[in-house]
């Protein structure tokens, strides 16, 4: 606990969080209990990865990303640039969109799972396909399952928008760390030059926060990869042919998701050491 | 004499604050004129005025006029990047542009003027006089494509003062430029000032007043937002006429 931290103040923080527990795991519990009378907590899972190898896992992986980093990234990080360069402290609006971004973000990954998941069953109506487990067809001599391709294009969409919506919050409170970064008396250098707002955003703000804008980027998509591992438990992402276990899918995730968050720490290392507030420490 | 800068019953207001109260001041033309005075009694927002610079706060009201070089900076007619060619300004921590020091130099410029309009040899003679002026030359010919912010403190400091000297400025605005810089990167900033002034118009803020006496010409002591006191240097520190001054220069206050 934070040392800092009062008795009143801790008592309140104790307060605050068992009642989120008790949200939460109330959540939980129903939305449990919905997928049982929907069936989908008996949904089988086959064992083909044993045999198909990595390939298939990363590309589905691809599959998830590109959607979410181009839709969702590139979204959210504007969202921030509007929200931290246009709009003054005060607006209402700013406001308003921040404390429901503080909100998404707040919100473990797993709600937004299982909420894809019922989402997915109840209203997009392609849980019959999917749910049914198809059959491996065939394993030919090198050892490779042969399972038709089948791709389910409503299907792909619908998870790639919940994991657009998961993502985005994220993105835009990242990014509008990193832009915080860049403080006023940093900015004022191009301002007394005579540049006008966008010459400052391009060449000074933009060059400053892209390392920690991009590591924000990257833990945004840990966030949906760590979220779509639930996803997988019951088969979900399964637009493309490949491995039906769950520790192999599970365990490919998590290694990206691994990867992704040391990539990110890097690049927030890397900033430091080349920002001018890194020269402070000179004096 | 002539004068760069002159404010008639100039107020200022943060919100329902007011940090200027009718400020009349005439900052002479060519010289190094300091501004003295406790913290937050306003030297840093007079500076700011002098380029608006300050209204990027939001929430600031300010009555009365400005002039500079014989325009008031307030009428519709002018336009604030060419307010900020003719005056510019030095902050107290160095804040060169994350890029090389080449193009820090040549940033100022490119901005004010239609894209590759400035030829290679141009640009070279640019930087190379620009750095010549500050004396950084020996130290940086060989180093024009290092990133700026990657230099030492006092090599910074003065490529900020570098870089505004392209755009060709009539007015140097300082706020406490030497508050970062050790005693030797102080007397080398110092020395440059000395140099360029006969060149440009100085308006220094600063918060040490041996700092005031060596390279000033005019100082002005402010309190609580009202300009004090405003005269020769020297009269100003060995024989100041209002009690307040008296207090301060005489390390009375504060």
């Amino acid at each position: 606990m934070n040392a800092l931290m009062t008795r009143p103040e801790l008592r309140k923080k104790i307060a605050l969080q068992g009642i989120a527990f008790i949200i939460v795991g109330a959540a939980l519990i129903f939305i449990w209990n919905d997928l049982k009378k929907s069936g989908a907590t008996h949904i089988q899972t086959s064992s083909a990865s044993r045999v198909s190898g990595i390939l298939p896992s990363l590309l589905s992986d691809l599959n998830l990303i590109l959607p979410i980093s181009l839709l969702a990234v590139l979204f959210g990080v504007a969202c921030a640039f509007y929200l931290e360069e246009w709009l003054s402290a005060t607006s209402w609006v700013r406001r308003f969109i921040e404390s429901q971004v503080t909100f998404l973000t707040e919100i473990p990954s797993l709600l937004y799972g299982l909420l894809a998941i019922s989402v997915l069953f109840s209203y997009a109506g392609v849980f019959k396909e999917i749910g049914t487990p198809s059959p491996v067809q065939d394993v030919n001599e090198s050892g490779l399952a042969v399972v038709p391709f089948q791709r389910n294009t409503t299907m792909f969409y619908a998870e790639a928008l919940i994991f657009i919506l998961m993502v985005i919050p994220v993105a835009i409170k990242t990014t509008q760390e990193a832009l915080r970064s860049v403080t006023t008396p940093i900015r004022e250098s191009a301002y007394v030059l005579g540049a006008n707002q966008w010459q400052v955003i391009a060449k000074q703000v933009v060059p400053l926060a892209f390392p920690s804008i991009l590591a924000g980027g990257c833990r945004a998509m840990s966030r949906a990869l760590a979220a779509a591992a639930l996803l997988i438990g019951i088969h979900i992402p399964d637009h493309t042919t490949g491995p039906r276990g769950i520790p192999d899918r599970f365990m490919l995730f998590l290694g990206g998701a691994l990867l992704l968050s040391t990539i990110s720490s890097f690049l927030k290392k890397s900033r430091l050491e080349t920002s001018p507030t890194a020269t402070a420490r000179h004096d | 004499m002539n004068y760069s800068i002159e404010t008639e019953n100039l107020s200022l207001w943060y919100g329902d604050f007011q940090a200027l109260i009718d400020v009349n001041v005439k900052i002479p033309d060519g010289k190094i004129t300091s501004l003295i005075g406790p913290s937050g009694c306003g030297k840093s927002t007079l500076l700011r005025c002098f380029n608006r610079v300050n209204e990027r706060y939001g929430n600031v009201t300010t009555k009365g006029k400005i002039e500079i070089l014989g325009k008031n900076i307030y009428d519709a007619d002018v336009s604030l990047p060419e307010l900020r060619k003719a005056v510019g300004m030095v902050f107290q921590r160095p804040n060169p542009l994350p890029i090389s020091v080449y193009e820090n130099i040549l940033f100022g410029l490119r901005i004010h003027s239609p894209a590759r309009s400035i030829t290679r040899t141009e640009a070279d003679q640019i930087v190379e006089e620009a750095l010549t002026s500050v004396f950084l030359w020996e130290d940086l010919k060989d180093k024009l494509k290092v990133r700026a912010t990657s230099l030492q403190l006092e090599q910074q400091q003065k490529l900020c003062i570098a870089r505004l000297l392209p755009l060709k400025p009539k007015i140097i605005l300082m706020d406490e430029p030497c508050s970062a810089l050790d005693a030797k990167g102080t007397l080398a900033v110092e020395e440059l000032m000395e140099v360029l002034a006969g060149t440009y118009t100085f308006l220094i803020v600063t918060h040490n007043m041996a700092q005031a006496r060596r390279v000033s010409k005019e100082c002005i002591y402010m309190f609580l937002g009202e300009l004090i006191e405003h005269r020769e240097t020297r009269a100003l520190f060995e024989t100041p006429q209002h009690p307040k001054t008296a207090d301060y220069v005489q390390m009375r206050y504060g």
